[in-house]
């Protein structure tokens, strides 16, 4: 689906565990038989993971699949809970913040005052995101100095330059501040000042407080329109706005809530100056803290209305009105000729503008956004799972449990008919996608041919210390409404332990070893090589890896029952898949595709067993293209041959495969605690999830 | 109108012993600066004061919508992020698909994309459905869970669940969505409490006005609503909203002959929409515009004159601009072609982009007969509300008019519902009875009128507007300060209107007022204080001192148009100035019984209220301590 072809994911269990809904609990409280019997997982209105009994297959294409599916390698394990913990079941702690362009790190402090950007040089292109770089203007070297002239931020990949909006720097360093400035005075000279003290509010926000009140003092006697529509004459930025509405508000509630002379009044630092407030604190801790017994009885007034503030009003109170001609002029500079389709900002460049920003040349260069490293711990026992360094420059962690080093790594590769060459890590998840590959050479897993039989072969390989016994089980035709059918030849098998690779290496011959000691990262080739050193023949281990390998490998024949192949810690077994048909144009009758005619649909589905309902369910009236046969109701067969089926979703037409994977080990008892004897105690230990193996592509063109 | 405030304040202070006189009497007393107004609810007072003494960290405020979510940290101007839901948010994890340029049937320009049924297409990005028959709970709830982990973690950088959530909610909500979202950021994280505040009157707080008609033309609905002193009065919704515009937008640069080269016209009706949804959007935000109102009929610009003291704003547009209008449609734009965005460009017509705008959002082009209740016109839709509101919030609210939501974007959208919503109070003023027979009957009574003045011309032509029913006296609510409406008319309605005894009987009000305004020869402050707010008057006392002389009055009866910073900024400004909302949910108490553990309002009292027999779970008495309330969405 999303990765080259083909490929495993794993659903996390905690998919079939439903957000517990409390007022579900309250009602089965309040049945009469008042039980104790708590459901907590009551299934949500549409079962779709019926928690009964896991009796419901896991449909990989349902919708709520892709929250709960993740690759492998995305996964954690907790070994407190002995269960695999994704993203959705772990929370997450913040260890530090640091921007990724200059990988500075940011105290946590000044975090959020810097509103989570970098406060350095580093800038994005507001027009292609890219990170703008500092240039000079000028670049005059005079004797020793070098006289450097304005500066600018430029992008090296789309050649937007803040020339463009007519921006200079005077010097090189702290551009953002410069910024700040800039375009404070720029969008609107008369209110610089107050710009720059809003940034300021936002470095300390303990200066806020007190710059508004004297910032906006009562009614400045400035410009005082007179409530007419051109108000606007000197209108403030949204930012500014938004502090002059601040001020307006602060000056309102303490206007009304206290007395306007009171120098205390508008102070709102003092929370604890006045007796009264004193007289607050106590009374919390008295049996009734209701609000208003506690002022009446600090100031023996009844409670009463609340006295109300008046609203805000003119310009500099935040209020405004817009031009009558703004929106026209819009209009008029949508249309015109300089600016068309690229003078107009896109929707994503839009997205951290400010609101008003529309056009090109009203982009800001953005400063990059700060990025964590973060902890992680299991959400139900707190275990920590994920510990980075917290130097933003190291890659290392100091915990770092993740899942595959307690699940076995699933990989899967086709079967090559016998005769064809194999090509020893085509197919296999690695990088290279098969549809890349010379045609004939291997199957295209990108057209896969529908209704013949194709085998796979799935590998487990298992990287804990004990041997694991795998219990692999699927449906055997796939939900959906192209109904592949599967058989896992054989279901059940060990895995040997990841033990030391110099045991076996040691025991057996030394070329495998080696082979299979790289073997965690080129996965592709350590099935090869062990097969080879299975058989014995040492030098032929050298050149198996090479396209002439001895060909007799995949004359082997599968059988149902037997494991494929196994080796030191991994273990192949073959399933079979039989790729149905796509059902745009016929409604995926099961025929072979040599007799495939329009005449035919009169066979009856054969494979539509369990997925008949889901395809009745997909089949919304809204999506018939034509009139549906509202008389036929004779047979529902029928009917689906009536009803031209809707069309084909996107990735539908991939074959993925769900898989519920049991596995089972005996584990030393890795807990100390006091009292049990730690060492050699073994524990069984089972764990069961779902895998989706995505095979391939079923191929369209072979349609009727 | 010193001196009747005076004597008004005095009755008014032994009403409310909190009186600022009484204060401003004793300046040297220490008092407690109060500085939230958590007075206003007393039943939370308990529960919120424990609280508000620990040092608390800023509040979280997400804006919750069908499409988009925005998120940010009280106390700033803007929301920090603004992140859609689309398939590419919903990809599996490591499905890196959207990067890919090769292989990727939605950009590669060989194969054609089908026609997808507008529904589908528009669906797939939207977070929630109000209509949740066809809604996955679970898959709302998994979108929920990813976004604000995402936001967490790539914007917010700060860890989740630490901090007080504040949720801006649309006004209605069904229960089984909201218990999803609050389940699912509960049982997923450690809120302390999560608090609810409404979109729309929140786009009133940042527009620094107590009321306000907030039009919010949103995703699946645009929604008018009525705000007055912070309550939500009125509601009106219709179906012309953003998805239908996107919709339309989309057939039409499906229909696009170039685009489909051997594609048969569509036929206009249910088409399906072969454009990409990405495309489709990014030219509705860049192009959609929406022509300015057709130049008015000199009657009715002489009606608005009479309605409108101040027409400028909306009368002034259509003339000065009829000339550059007739140019900006001549001109062509160029777009990305849609068939192909990455390579080639098609020349369309500029006036193009205002067609869907027009069909969609104004009905063009469909008879009123053939509207449905919830798919009226934006205009109409305004007309309606306002019509709905009581005189007096009416005259308030007309003149405090907020636009918000995506379609609030499209330039020249306000000035046109404006000046459209002019149009329709000129032509039926505000009377919700329409009707041949009731025409016939107003022209007989007009034409029985005695006094031929320009007025009885004006009620020929449109006896709904001369009727003008409840409330002259908003209309001409400016009036005091240039009154000439005021008296001219009110003695003449009052001849006139005695012969047709329905409408006193539908007006009930209309005498009162009438008496009010009788004595004629009332000094004017007096008669503007019979028709200000008493809430007005009453700041306008107790201020008075103050600056309040320096400060424009405020306006009523007049269509205007105030601009907001939007429901985000305003839950932004309230959480940071520390009022609570009414719908504080703490964690504990949620997670006891979820929604059903809200007690409904206690002046709700219809039938069914929610039981709270168990014993032992709750205090009996103490039900004040524990109990919360959905208000609004309960």
């Amino acid at each position: 689906m999303s990765r080259p072809f083909p490929y495993a994911y794993i659903s996390c269990p905690c998919a079939n565990t439903p957000v517990p809904d409390p007022s579900k609990k309250r009602r089965s409280r309040e049945s009469p038989q008042k039980a104790s019997s708590h459901h907590p997982d009551q299934p949500k209105p549409p079962p779709r993971f019926d928690d009964s009994e896991d009796e419901q297959t896991f449909d990989p294409r349902a919708p709520r699949s892709n929250f709960s599916l993740y690759p492998p390698e995305h996964l954690l394990y907790c070994e407190d809970c002995h269960q695999i913990k994704c993203p959705r079941c772990i929370t997450e702690e913040i260890v530090c913040w640091y921007c990724p362009n200059c990988l500075f790190e940011t105290p946590s402090s000044m975090v959020k005052s810097e509103g989570n950007r970098c406060a350095r040089n580093c800038f994005n292109c507001p027009a292609c995101t890219a990170p703008l770089a500092v240039n000079t203007l000028e670049n005059v070297v005079r004797g020793g100095t070098s006289q450097q002239g304005p500066w600018v931020l430029s992008c090296g990949y789309c050649m937007w330059s803040t020339l463009d909006i007519g921006i200079k720097f005077d010097k090189p360093t702290n551009i953002r501040t410069q910024l700040a400035k800039l375009t404070a005075t720029d969008t609107n000279p008369s209110r610089s000042r107050q710009m720059s003290r809003t940034f300021a509010d936002l470095k300390s926000p303990l200066s806020t407080f007190s710059s508004i009140d004297e910032q906006f003092p009562p009614a400045p006697g400035e410009a005082r329109p007179d409530d007419s529509p051109d108000q606007s004459n000197a209108p403030l930025s949204p930012d500014a706005r938004f502090h002059a509405l601040k001020g307006f508000y602060k000056n309102q509630i303490a206007a009304t809530s206290s007395s306007s002379s009171d120098p205390l009044g508008v102070d709102f630092g003092a929370g604890f100056s006045s007796p009264g407030a004193l007289n607050r604190i106590m009374s919390l801790y008295t049996s009734s803290s209701r609000l208003s017994s506690l002022y009446g009885g600090a100031s023996k007034k009844p409670k009463t209305k609340p006295p109300v503030m008046r609203e805000a009003l003119t310009a500099s109170e935040g209020f405004k009105t817009p031009a009558p001609d703004a929106e026209a002029g819009l209009i008029q500079r949508m249309a015109a000729d300089g600016c068309g389709w690229d003078g107009l900002a896109s929707l994503e460049q839009r997205v951290f503008q400010s609101p008003d920003a529309r056009f090109v040349e009203e982009l800001l260069p953005l400063a990059t956004l700060l990025r964590t490293k973060r902890a992680k711990r299991c959400k139900s026992c707190k275990h920590i799972l994920v510990k980075p360094e917290q130097k933003p420059q190291s890659t290392r962690f100091r915990i770092r449990l993740i899942a595959l080093s307690y699940i076995p790594l699933p990989t899967l590769r086709p079967l090559m008919p016998a005769g064809q060459i194999p090509l020893p890590g085509a197919g296999v998840t690695s990088s290279s996608s098969s549809g890349s590959h010379p045609a004939g050479l291997s199957m295209n897993l990108d057209a896969l041919p529908p209704l013949r039989p194709t085998q796979l072969l799935l590998t487990l390989k298992n990287h804990m210390f004990d041997p694991v016994r795998i219990t692999l089980a699927t449906p055997s035709v796939t939900p959906g409404r192209v109904a592949s059918k599967v058989t896992i030849l054989c279901p059940q098998f060990d895995i040997g332990a990841n033990s030391d690779v110099w045991d076996e290496a040691l025991q057996g011959n030394p070329t495998a070893a080696a082979a299979s000691a790289g073997g965690t990262a080129t996965s592709s080739h350590a099935p090869a090589d062990q097969r080879s050193s299975r058989s014995g023949a040492a030098p032929a281990t050298a050149t198996a890896a090479a396209p002439g390998a001895p060909l007799g490998i995949f004359e082997k024949v599968a059988e149902a029952g037997k494991v494929w192949d196994k080796g030191r810690n991994w273990t192949t077994v073959v399933l079979e898949v039989v790729p149905g048909t796509l059902p745009s144009g016929s409604s995926g009758v099961t025929l072979p595709p040599s007799s495939r005619n329009p005449d035919a649909r009169t066979t009856p589905r054969r494979t539509t067993g369990p997925d008949s309902d889901s395809d009745r369910d997909s089949d919304t009236s809204s999506f018939g293209g034509k009139a549906p046969d509202w008389t036929g109701r004779a047979a529902e067969q029928q009917q689906q041959q009536q009803q031209p089926p809707p069309p084909l979703q996107p990735d539908e037409d991939v074959l993925e495969i769900p898989v519920f994977v049991r596995m089972e080990w005996d584990s030393e008892n890795q807990i100390d605690r006091p009292g049990v004897s730690a060492a050699g105690e073994m524990v069984k230990r089972e764990l069961a999830y779902w895998m989706v193996l995505g095979v391939g592509r079923i191929d369209p063109s072979v349609l009727g | 109108m010193a001196s009747t405030s005076y004597t008004n304040s005095g009755y008014d202070d032994s009403k409310r012993p909190f009186s600022m006189s009484s204060l401003r009497g004793t300046p040297s007393s220490p008092h407690t600066p109060q500085h939230n107004l958590r007075s206003n609810n007393s039943s939370f007072a308990s529960t919120t004061s424990s609280t508000s003494f620990r040092g608390e960290e800023d509040a979280i405020i997400f804006e919750l919508g069908a499409r988009w979510l925005r998120a940010g940290f009280e106390g700033e101007s803007v929301p920090m992020c603004v992140v859609g839901c689309g398939p590419e948010e919903c990809r599996r994890v490591g499905d890196y698909r959207g990067w890919l340029k090769t292989n990727n049937p939605d950009t590669d320009p060989a194969q054609s994309r089908p026609l997808i049924n507008p529904e589908d297409w528009a669906s797939a990005y939207e977070l929630w459905k109000m209509d949740l028959r066809g809604v996955d709970l679970g898959l709302v709830e998994d979108k929920i869970e990813r976004v604000f982990r995402e936001t967490y973690n790539k914007y917010l950088l700060t860890d989740a669940g630490t901090s007080r959530l504040v949720l801006v909610l649309p006004a209605i909500m069904p229960h089984p969505l909201l218990s999803a979202l609050l389940s699912t950021l509960f049982s997923r994280w450690r809120f302390p409490s999560i608090t609810l505040l409404t979109s729309a009157t929140m786009a009133a707080t940042a527009a620094g006005v107590r009321s306000a008609l907030v039009v919010d033309i949103g995703w699946a609905e645009t929604v008018v609503t009525g705000v007055y002193e912070y309550r939500e009065i009125a509601i009106k919704r219709s179906t012309r909203a953003m998805k239908a515009l996107l919709q339309e937008t989309g057939r039409l640069l499906t229909s696009i002959p170039t685009a489909r080269g051997v594609r048969s016209q569509p036929a206009p009706g249910d088409s399906g929409i072969s454009v990409r949804f990405e495309f489709c959007e990014e030219v509705a935000s860049r192009f959609l515009w929406c022509r300015p109102r057709e130049g008015p009929s000199p009657a009715d610009l002489q009606q608005q004159q009479q309605q409108q003291p101040q027409p400028d704003d909306s009368e002034t547009e259509p003339t000065t601009h009829h000339s550059p209008l007739s140019s900006l449609l001549q001109r062509t734009v160029e777009i990305p072609s849609p068939s192909n965005p990455g390579s080639t460009y098609i020349n369309l017509p500029f006036s193009t982009f205002s067609e869907p705008v027009e069909s969609v959002l104004f009905a063009a082009g469909t008879a009123d007969c053939e509207l449905d209740d919830e798919e009226k016109p934006l205009p109409l839709l305004i007309y309606n509300a306002l019509l709905t509101l009581p005189p007096d919030a009416r005259g308030t609210c007309m003149s405090r008019i907020i636009f918000t939501g995506g379609g609030a974007n499209i330039p020249g959208i306000r000035q046109r519902i404006l000046a459209d919503v002019a149009a329709l109070v000129a032509e039926h003023g505000w009377s919700p009875v329409r009707g041949k027979v009731i025409e016939q009957q107003r022209r007989k009574l007009a034409n029985l009128r005695i006094s031929p003045s320009s007025d009885v011309q004006a009620s020929a032509q449109d006896p709904a507007s001369s009727h003008l029913t409840t409330d002259p006296s908003e209309d001409n609510r400016p009036a005091p300060s240039n009154d000439t409406p005021t008296e001219t008319k009110s003695p003449e309605r009052s001849t006139y209107s005695e012969p047709n005894p329905e409408s006193a009987t539908e007006n009930p009000t209309q005498p009162q007022q009438q008496q009010q305004q009788q004595p004629p020869e009332d000094p004017k402050p007096e008669d503007e204080a019979d028709l200000e707010d008493p809430i007005e008057l009453k700041i306008r006392r107790n201020n008075r001192d103050r600056d309040r002389d320096a400060l424009p009055p405020s306006v009523q009866g007049v269509l205007r148009e105030v601009e907001s910073l939007g429901p985000w900024a305003g839950a932004s400004l309230t959480t940071s100035l520390k009022i609570r909302g009414l719908v504080e949910i703490e964690r504990e108490k949620y997670l006891q019984h979820g929604l059903a553990g809200a007690t409904t309002r206690e002046f709700e009292t219809h039938g069914h209220h929610v039981p709270d027999r168990r014993s032992g779970l709750r205090a009996g008495g103490g039900g004040d301590r524990s109990s919360w309330t959905l208000a609004g969405w309960g």
